[in-house]
């Protein structure tokens, strides 16, 4: 077992061979990931934390209309499967899908947004404030702009990148790989909204 | 992406785009379903890794990477989470039994 181990060692690591087996702009974003999905990861677990330690945590379903989560859920899986099939359409070299699907993948973005502002401008009209909230403990409201802001800001410069990369792939400047790394951080923003939408609405 | 022709369809994308759905409805509908507060969680829990796990593996390709992209991935995440969780739940349970 050790000497396989180290077997794989030598044949990986040994120099002329790369262990990832990918370029170096797909091991970046991928470390990016990761350190920016600790990152949420650590806001989860102290959300986490709070909620244990409050004695009065909000019921998410009389605050939220879960509906309309519910809705931005559904929008933000399809903007990710229209984006995998822009990142499909690069690869075989469809240049009108890449720009189709791209621009499906930035209205759908734009209308998650748009239903975020409406989501924090409703909250915020009844009350909600990052130091107190008309439902429960005040932690509550702190949570609440702290994470969904946080995605939200991702969901923003996503929009914007993807906006970018669809105008330098119309004017052929961008690559299929590069199109492949917008799709991994868009993914990533919808694979954290999954988090998101599980432990702060539904749980 | 290593694997291109494997996972390069239209179909297999918006296979996963139904099931991700689907999953999403289930949850919905748990979410209004009585229930035990544990096996709520926990199934909750079930259905959202299996939604982190289709979208890592099939929109970002993580299934068809080479070992050391998904292990650094699995290290880095869960391992880590769950290192986060185990050193946060027991002291906001040991504080609980405090007040």
């Amino acid at each position: 077992m050790a000497e396989a181990a180290q077997q794989v060692m030598e044949d990986r690591w040994a120099g002329g061979t790369c262990p990832f087996d990918a370029g170096w702009r797909k091991v970046m974003m991928w470390t990016f990931i990761i350190t920016d999905g600790l990152l949420f990861a650590g806001f989860l677990a102290s959300y986490g934390y709070a909620r244990i330690m409050s004695g009065g945590w909000p019921n998410q379903s009389e605050v939220f209309s879960i509906p309309m989560i519910a809705l931005m859920t559904f929008i933000l899986i399809s903007s990710s499967a229209t984006m995998a099939s822009a990142v499909a359409a690069a690869q075989s070299g469809d240049r009108k899908g890449v720009s189709r699907f791209m621009l499906l993948t930035i209205v759908g973005g734009a209308i998650f947004l748009g239903m975020q502002v409406w989501e924090w401008s409703h909250l915020i009209h009844e009350g909600a404030r990052l130091y107190a909230n008309p439902w429960g403990d005040a932690a509550f409201g702190a949570y609440f702009f702290l994470i969904t802001g946080f995605h939200g800001t991702h969901v923003l410069s996503g929009v914007l990148i993807i906006a970018i990369m669809a105008l330098r792939w119309a004017k052929g400047s961008a690559t299929a790989e590069g199109i492949e790394m917008t799709g991994l951080y868009w993914h990533f923003v919808d694979l954290v909204w999954v988090f998101v939408f599980t432990c702060f609405y539904l749980l | 992406m290593t694997a291109t022709n494997e996972a390069g369809s239209y179909k297999l994308y918006w296979m996963i785009w139904g099931m991700l759905l689907a999953l999403t409805v289930v949850m919905l509908f748990l979410d209004s379903a009585p229930m035990p507060r544990a096996a709520f969680v926990l199934v909750m829990v079930g259905v959202m890794l299996t939604k982190a796990f289709l979208i890592a593996g099939y929109f970002m390709h993580l299934r068809y990477e080479a070992l050391f992209i998904r292990l650094s991935v699995f290290i880095g995440l869960l391992v880590n989470g769950a290192i986060l969780y185990f050193l946060i739940i027991p002291d906001a349970y040991r504080i609980l039994g405090m007040s």
